[in-house]
């Protein structure tokens, strides 16, 4: 085999030399010690990560941005999951607005539809809102959501199926097929769910965190769902992240056991918190899909990164920082 | 006298006015102002002496100040240094509801003083920076005030100068949407977050602040009928000038030093009848800047200042709105005030009602002098739960304990802690009698009842009957605990001076907590005025000879005839019975019921009377009714 071919064929499968794919970004708050009216410099809102893993705010400087969505067809188009409502930026975030009105607050998770991006998805603490038309207006949609409990943590759209949108609640993990105009309940809780996601590899897999239930998963399209079994099934799972370079790693992160990983596809698990600080609170973590580098926000903390997944971690950056979602956006 | 004695008496008397406001002066004394024009001009010197007395604080070289420039402008003092000043101040503007609303009293006290450029930069601050809204009802009604104020005074104006992105026009829809559906809840329902020691302020200068400054008569008359609602309310639920019984938000001092509280403040300005917490409690500077154009009407000021009788005020109300954990978005609170000239007694029905600050019933008594005084008794189970904090909030459980100590509420995880409400507790009360029953479920975070004994209390005694009885000021105590206890400091918080986030110490003031650690518990008080008997031992005699039995399993409950004669059941999970008849809340309870309030629930109607004076407040038709029946 001539040389080149070799060394592309070394680089294709070593991600860690490849030139990035993904943007990352944060949904995040760096504010430690922050108390109303004190002048202390904070760092909020959407935060992306530089090429030397530093951090630099993009948009506006706002505590309160949980979670955010960008148009496959247009990167400057971004609809951001925040304390005031849904911002909409159509530039990149120079400028925004606020398209919800106030009876929106709070919404903690948002999501589109790979096959129509105009529909987005929107998980408010009273239920589940839509917008058909790019964000610019929103409308309550919750036919078959039960009249309370639809406290909505998460909604996650099935990439391979058009009007398909898993949505975490409190009583449960609800699906549309249709866009939202009917739900239903595939796996009752009893606590709130709080994170919904779709393998890379395998689109009929499926794993959610949930705060009663531990983790469960799903290999039928999401029809069905089984608790997992771990050695600490008791504690809340925070949420969950598979691996995009490897299918059979996987991690989820809890207040109590930190961060834990598995390595066989979910069969047995392990906590990694070497290096991590002992009292294991962990918020998110999340995988790089480019290089399977691991992040762990530990709450109120920093942000760490692990190059072994998880076997030892070194502390990154953002003193005092809450991250609400680490969010992989394919560069375009 | 030659002039040079007279400018020295003249600054002397300036020097002392500033030196000791109200706040340490002498107790007002407790007399009925009756002429209009008198109370007027006593309602203008107070606003007069708050702002004379943070002006005079001002040093040369201070670092410009917000609240100085609001107050300069408010006495029209150089504007132009004014407008100086809002420049260099906007240079780093903050965000926020705490924020909005004071640069709005600024933009709106400017608007014929300050110069182009400084509009510009206060207007230029409402463009950049996304304002946080908040999560809370108090944050929303400064939030949505300051934005409807800011969008009328700057109409016309398109998206892109706004932090929103939308229209002035867009921007005051919602805003007044907003607050005619706060409003409609509050005359319907019954206010969120009631009868706080200090969050009063949050919504009641965000009301005079749309009352002086609204451009539209409707959203002014609002208003003004918000701030007439709100303290009428207050009024009737204080004695001599201190807000008593239940909040559903109050905080580790003001829930045992009773005076030390914001709401001090609005009875001070509004009836003169009490000191001012020291610096006017904070949030009074920025009442002072708009207070001329607001004053209360003599019906809610004889509320306050002219009772001759004892009497009772059902109130309803309704908690803050719950997310999940309930099968209810608000439940309602049922409140209940006895007012004597000595003590007063104040309770809602229990419950979780607000996750972090509530104080669900007390007794409290009269003091010649309130400041420093802890004239309080209840009990509490001290619960502490980041699951019961989800019901309330969209975030985590566990961090969520962590984030209500490091966010100012450090009590709040603490087992001898004396604030809070708990799902585990149930009361009820009949005039001057409280039976406070707790079944705390197994696994609960502290399975304790806390009893506050005061370090103002006299005549402490452990009887062997049972009571322990005690007489605070000329109010004679007895608290019978239902099951076994110990006795602890109940050490108080202290604030620290810190230059990041919150910092507390505990501070041993001689307060007493009495524990009973036992999961089914309760507590029984009756108060009575030292004048009703011929000396304590016969008001001990009255005590042990009332009938009452009780039991703690399987649940607790109480069967007692009251001091006033009522006859009670009460049992934990089930409705009281009273006199032979389950009480209905639901069915009892009107938005307002006593001698001085008056709503029906759903009704958008309040009727305020004294006396032969009236006033009606319809939100139906925006009017303000007086008559002299």
């Amino acid at each position: 085999m001539p040389l080149p071919r070799l060394l592309a064929l070394f680089l294709a499968a070593t991600p860690l030399f490849a030139a990035p794919a993904h943007d990352l970004y944060l949904c995040a708050t760096a504010n430690k010690d922050y108390i109303v009216g004190a002048k202390l410099n904070t760092m909020n809102g959407v935060l992306l990560r530089g090429p030397d893993d530093t951090y630099e705010p993009v948009g506006t400087n706002f505590p309160g941005i949980y979670d955010l969505v960008v148009d496959p067809r247009d990167s400057r188009v971004r609809y951001m999951a925040t304390l005031n409502g849904v911002f909409v930026t159509t530039d990149g975030d120079r400028t925004r607005r606020v398209t919800t009105d106030w009876s929106v607050t709070e919404p903690h998770g948002i999501c589109l539809d790979s096959h129509n991006p105009d529909c987005v998805y929107l998980a408010t603490p009273d239920g589940i809102v839509v917008s058909t038309d790019r964000g610019a207006t929103w409308a309550r949609r919750e036919t078959g959501l039960p009249e309370r409990g639809k406290y909505t943590q998460v909604v996650t759209a099935d990439r391979t199926k058009a009007g398909r949108v898993f949505a975490g609640l409190e009583k449960g993990i609800f699906v549309t097929d249709d866009g939202a105009a009917h739900w239903r309940c595939v796996f009752p809780t009893v606590r709130t769910v709080v994170d919904i996601r779709q393998s890379p590899h395998d689109p009929s897999l499926w794993l959610a965190a949930t705060e009663g239930d531990g983790l469960v998963r799903s290999r039928d399209g999401g029809l069905t769902w089984e608790k997992v079994t771990t050695s600490f099934p008791e504690q809340p799972v925070y949420n969950v992240s598979f691996d995009a370079t490897n299918p059979r790693r996987l991690v989820f992160s809890s207040w109590m056991n930190g961060v834990c990983t598995s390595e066989d596809g979910g069969t047995t698990w392990t906590t990694r918190n070497i290096g991590l600080p002992a009292d294991g609170h962990v918020f998110r973590v999340a995988v790089d899909p480019d290089t399977g580098r691991l992040y762990a926000n530990v709450h109120h903390n920093f942000i760490y990164t692990s190059t072994d997944f998880g076997r030892t971690w070194l502390k990154q950056s953002l003193a005092g920082a809450i991250v609400y979602n680490f969010v992989f956006v394919p560069k375009n | 006298m030659k002039f040079s004695a007279l400018l020295l008496s003249a600054l002397a008397l300036a020097t002392s006015l500033v030196a000791q406001p109200s706040s340490t002066g002498p107790v007002p004394a407790r007399e009925v102002v009756q002429g209009a024009d008198q109370r007027r001009r006593e309602y203008l010197a107070r606003i007069d002496e708050g702002i004379d007395w943070r002006l005079a604080m001002v040093k040369p070289g201070d670092p410009v100040n917000r609240d100085v420039i609001a107050l300069r402008l408010a006495r029209r003092i150089d504007p132009a240094q004014c407008s100086r000043d809002v420049i260099e101040y906007m240079k780093e503007p903050g965000n926020g509801p705490f924020w909005m609303f004071p640069v709005v009293a600024l933009a709106e006290l400017g608007r014929d003083q300050l110069t182009p450029e400084a509009k510009a930069a206060i207007r230029d601050g409402w463009r950049k920076d996304v304002q946080w809204r908040g999560d809370t009802e108090n944050h929303w009604a400064m939030y949505y005030t300051s934005l409807y104020l800011m969008s009328e005074l700057y109409p016309n104006e398109p998206g892109n100068t706004w932090y929103t992105g939308k229209s002035s026009a867009e921007n005051l829809a919602e805003a007044r949407e907003y607050l005619i559906h706060w409003m409609d809840l509050a005359t319907t329902v019954g206010q969120g977050e009631f009868n706080p020691t200090h969050y009063i302020g949050e919504y009641a200068i965000p009301m005079l602040y749309l009352s002086t400054w609204a451009k539209d008569p409707a959203m002014r008359q609002r208003g003004h009928m918000m701030l007439d609602w709100i303290f009428a309310d207050l009024a009737a639920n204080s004695l001599h000038g201190v807000l008593r019984g239940p909040n559903a938000r109050t905080d580790d001092t003001s829930v045992i030093e009773r005076w030390n509280a914001l709401a001090t403040f609005f009875n001070w300005i509004n009836f003169g009848d009490v000191p001012p917490p020291a610096g006017y409690g904070g949030w009074g500077i920025h009442y002072f800047l708009a207070a001329a154009n607001y004053q209360v009407p003599e019906v809610i000021y004889r509320i306050a200042t002219d009772r001759d009788a004892d009497y009772t005020q059902r109130d309803l109300k309704r908690t803050r709105r719950r997310w999940r954990e309930s099968s209810t978005l608000f439940d309602p609170v049922y409140k209940t005030s006895y007012m004597r000239n000595d003590y007063a007694v104040g309770s809602f029905q229990g419950g979780y009602a607000d996750p972090i600050q509530t104080h669900v019933w007390d007794v409290t008594w009269d003091v010649a002098d309130p400041r420093g005084v802890h004239n309080t008794m209840f009990s509490l189970h001290p619960y502490s739960s980041g699951t019961g904090m989800q019901m309330y909030f969209s975030d985590y459980p566990e961090p969520m304990i962590h984030g209500a100590v490091d966010l100012g509420k450090p009590s709040y995880d603490s087992p001898d802690k004396v604030l809070g409400s708990s799902p585990y507790e149930q009361v009820w009360q009949d005039r001057d009698t409280v039976i406070a029953l707790y079944d705390i479920a197994p696994g609960t975070r502290f399975e304790r009842v806390n009893g506050f004994f005061s370090k103002d209390l006299t005549n402490v005694t452990e009887d062997k009957s049972g009571w322990i009885f005690a007489q605070g000021g000329k109010t004679y105590l007895a608290y019978r605990p239902l099951a076994s206890y110990t006795w602890e400091p109940s050490l108080n918080w202290k604030q620290l001076p810190a230059t990041t986030g919150y910092s507390w110490t505990r501070v041993d003031n001689g307060d007493k907590l009495l524990n009973s650690p036992h999961a089914k518990n309760g507590t029984i008080v009756q108060a009575a005025s030292a004048s009703e008997y011929k000396d304590f031992a016969a008001f001990q005699a009255a005590i042990r000879a009332l009938p009452l039995t009780f039991s703690l399993a399987p649940v607790p409950t109480v069967t007692m005839t009251t001091l006033r004669g009522t006859k009670v059941t009460a049992t934990y999970g089930q409705a009281p019975v009273v006199n032979g008849k389950p009480l209905d809340y639901a069915a009892t309870w009107k938005l307002h019921e006593g001698p001085y309030l008056n709503a029906e629930k759903g009704g958008r109607k309040l009727t305020i009377t004294h006396g032969h004076l009236e006033r009606v407040l319809d939100f139906n038709t925006l009017t303000i009714t007086d008559r002299v029946k």
